[in-house]
């Protein structure tokens, strides 16, 4: 019975179905009607002018990005302008969670054959992704729009990770560098001087005093990109010129460690591990337990909401000096992969250009913190009197004179692991050297330069 | 008189089944073994053959010996503590009551929990400044502990998170293995004046074997292959305590783009695995009570 059903189903479709086509092939024949044939015609016309008055089909790329809350804010803000500046492209943003999130989710895409058009991507990483085939060489794009892009305007400082073995790959989006936030209404309180800490010997008494009242002089992660800042101060070098060794064991490379050390054991700062060290030492600082932290400039107009609506005063300032003032460049770029088709490639480019226009990165830099990419936006009236208004903002621009750019070795992501290994090891464990942990990171991350 | 259909129709059954575990599972696995023998990062248009360097390169790496050790503590300790308590909850929860039924509930809650929500909120709860686990503690006198931040506390810290996880499953299948076991053989016992104690190890304990010998299995198996809390709450960190064989190979894959050498380290979970299981259903089934 329940054969026969099924038999009976199926041939019933069966008839359906080739009816269907039958009645389809007969229309297409050529119809048998003439008002059918006219209906016809003027769907053809109507098509016609749909094509005439807008064009045929826009351009869609993807573009992915990294973080939330303010960055996020400016990203799709400025994705919205673009889509509706022109009506050639259209560029579908999608939210990819941090940076390195980011950077595993481009491989896995790129591999799959999927990737988006255009991508963030942390400067550090430029390296690995130009050099195994995943980007899209720049040079010649921005060579023939050079009247419109005019590359000599992006700031000096920040192009030291735009260019791979000389070639372009990428153009400066929401760059950063580490800054100093200082809770001036605590340093008053202990009767310190509000300008803060400008050396480390400074950062030390400074953290003396605040312990006595019960509080912290600073909540620092030991973050790969503070520590880079650390050693350049002290006038050392992460990687060798050539990149093939390592100097971060010289002793300008042990000594933020040691100080870090001392500082950290006699409870004048806490360094906190693991993920959520980020977040601790931001939590410390809004609740006022610590009067400083380290943190990227992207942070700005996020911490100045924190202190207003906790009524304290903030102010930025340089990182401290040991030998000098030194600070590593941070952020991401926007850079184009390699496997889109040619169409692509052009929307993805007007996209990239659109997003680092002088307007835009003004935007971006008063909505989030991030740096003013360009010179002539930093000398616009608009900047100048932003500045004035807001001298947290300019901190990171002017520490730029002290900035160098990250080391962007294919194997760094992984000697950056045993770096900060090293340092929590050295912090961590009483009667570890920092000498001793730092060269043990050293040996290994030779190996891995090497290959 | 059989048709040709008649032959054919049980593999066209299956075929869907068949198609889809060789593509998501049979072929991975051959393709993983495969690029276990290059030097590649998933993307370059050229992989280098290196042969079994990888697997030299893994077996000396005191790291992955770490991340090996790592594994195993979380496995047995998970895996116990689970088995453990979740036995005894069953014990005391095998009866009808508005309290036990609500217990029950509560402790099987976090099982429908995505992992990733569950990582996120014991991040809180073990905040070392902010969190509720140290000012519970801090009522009892005792002193702030660091919880995922310090490497000594960190990986029994992420067991914790499982055991809670893990629990209230575990216990349900436990109550499940407990009212199977047929009324009169309790009776018996009780005609024996059997003590509580000796029915449980004599009568109790031997009924619930293939239960406890089907969790065991699936505890460790899932305990070997954690991710989420790792990926979430530590990233491996700090000093590399918390690092697993799966977050080890996530690491290489896709946070350094050295898809052969995870590919190596996922073989040898692979083989791992697959010994354990091996082991498990030979050794323990010859203990295990089957009716």
């Amino acid at each position: 019975m329940v054969k026969k059903l099924t038999g009976l189903t199926l041939s019933i479709m069966m008839t359906t179905v080739l009816a269907a086509c039958g009645a389809a092939n007969d229309s297409a024949n050529g119809g048998e009607t003439t008002g059918a044939s006219s209906n016809a015609a003027a769907n053809v016309n109507a098509n016609a002018n749909e094509t005439a008055s807008a064009p045929a089909e826009k351009i869609k790329i993807k573009y992915w990005y990294a973080f939330g809350e303010k960055i996020e804010e400016a990203k799709q803000h400025l994705v919205q302008e673009f889509n509706a500046s022109q009506d050639k492209y259209e560029v579908v943003a999608e939210h990819q969670g941090n940076y390195d999130d980011l950077h595993a989710k481009v491989q896995a895409a790129f591999a799959a054959g999927d990737a988006p058009a255009v991508t963030d991507l942390e400067i550090a990483s430029t390296g690995v992704f130009a050099r195994s085939g995943m980007l899209q060489e720049l040079t010649e794009y921005a060579e023939r729009d050079k009247d419109e892009l005019q590359l000599d305007d992006f700031n000096k400082g920040l192009m030291g990770n735009a260019y791979v073995d000389g070639k372009l790959f990428g153009l400066p989006f929401m760059r950063s560098t580490p800054i100093l936030y200082k809770n001036v209404t605590m340093l008053k309180e202990a009767g310190l001087d509000p300008a803060g800490p400008k050396t480390w010997g400074e950062l030390e008494e400074y953290s003396r005093v605040l312990k006595e009242k019960g509080k912290l002089g600073m909540t620092v992660p030991a973050d790969i990109w503070f520590y880079e800042g650390l050693v350049a101060q002290s006038g050392g070098q992460m990687l060798s010129d050539d990149g093939k060794s390592v100097l971060f064991n010289s002793p300008e490379g042990v000594e933020p460690v040691a100080f870090w050390k001392k500082l950290a054991t006699e409870k004048l700062i806490k360094i906190p591990v693991g993920d959520e060290a980020g977040a601790t030492a931001d939590k410390d600082f809004a609740n006022q337990l610590s009067a400083f932290k380290f943190a990227s400039t992207a942070g700005v107009t996020g911490t100045l909401e924190i202190a207003k609506a906790n009524g304290f005063e903030m102010e930025t300032a340089f990182m401290p000096s040991n030998k000098s003032y030194g600070v590593p460049t941070g952020g991401c770029q926007l850079v184009m992969t390699s496997k889109s088709s040619d169409e692509e490639k052009e929307a993805a480019w007007a996209f990239i250009k659109f997003m680092t226009t002088k307007e835009n990165t003004i935007y971006q830099h008063k909505h989030v913190g991030y740096l003013p990419t360009r010179m002539s936006a930093v000398e616009s009236e608009e900047m100048q009197e932003h500045f004035k208004q807001f001298p947290q903002y300019k901190v990171a621009f002017d520490q730029l004179e002290y900035a160098r750019p990250r080391p962007m070795e294919t194997a760094y992501p992984e000697v950056a692991k045993l770096i900060r290994e090293a340092i929590e090891k050295a912090i961590l464990t009483p009667d570890v050297e920092p000498k001793a942990a730092l060269d043990e990171a050293a040996d290994k991350a030779n190996k891995l330069l090497a290959k | 008189m059989t048709t040709a259909w008649d032959k054919l129709r049980p593999y066209g059954m299956v075929a869907p089944a068949i198609i889809i575990f060789s593509l998501f599972f049979i072929y991975p696995i051959f393709y993983m073994i495969y690029l276990s023998l290059f030097d590649w990062n998933f993307v370059s248009p050229t992989k280098s053959f290196v042969g079994i360097q990888n697997f030299r390169d893994l077996l000396t790496d005191a790291d992955f010996r770490k991340v090996l050790s790592n594994t195993t503590i979380y496995t047995i300790m998970t895996v116990t503590l689970t088995t453990v308590l979740a036995l005894l909850l069953a014990l005391w929860l095998n009866r009808k009551g508005i309290l036990h039924g609500f217990v029950q509930g509560a402790i099987f809650s976090p099982h429908i929990i995505s992992l990733v929500s569950i990582s996120l909120l014991w991040s809180w709860l073990m905040d070392p400044e902010y969190g509720l686990m140290n000012w519970v503690i801090g009522l009892f006198g005792f002193g702030k502990l660091a919880w995922l931040s310090h490497p000594g506390t960190s990986l029994i810290s992420l067991v914790i998170v499982a055991v809670w996880k893990g629990v209230g499953y575990n216990t349900l299948v436990f109550i499940a293995g407990l009212q199977s076991i047929p009324g009169d053989i309790y009776e018996a016992a009780a005609l024996d004046r059997s003590k509580p104690w000796t029915t449980f190890m004599k009568l109790i304990l031997p009924m619930l074997s293939p239960t406890i010998f089907f969790l065991v299995i699936i505890n460790m198996l899932g305990s070997f292959q954690v991710f989420e809390t790792i990926a979430i709450m530590t990233q491996g960190g700090p000093i590399n305590s918390t690092n697993t064989l799966v977050y080890y190979i996530y690491e290489n894959g896709f946070r350094f783009f050295k898809i052969g050498y995870a590919s190596a380290a996922g073989v040898i979970l692979l083989g791992i695995v697959g010994v354990l299981t091996l082991v498990y259903f030979r050794l323990l089934s010859k203990r295990v009570h089957y009716r």
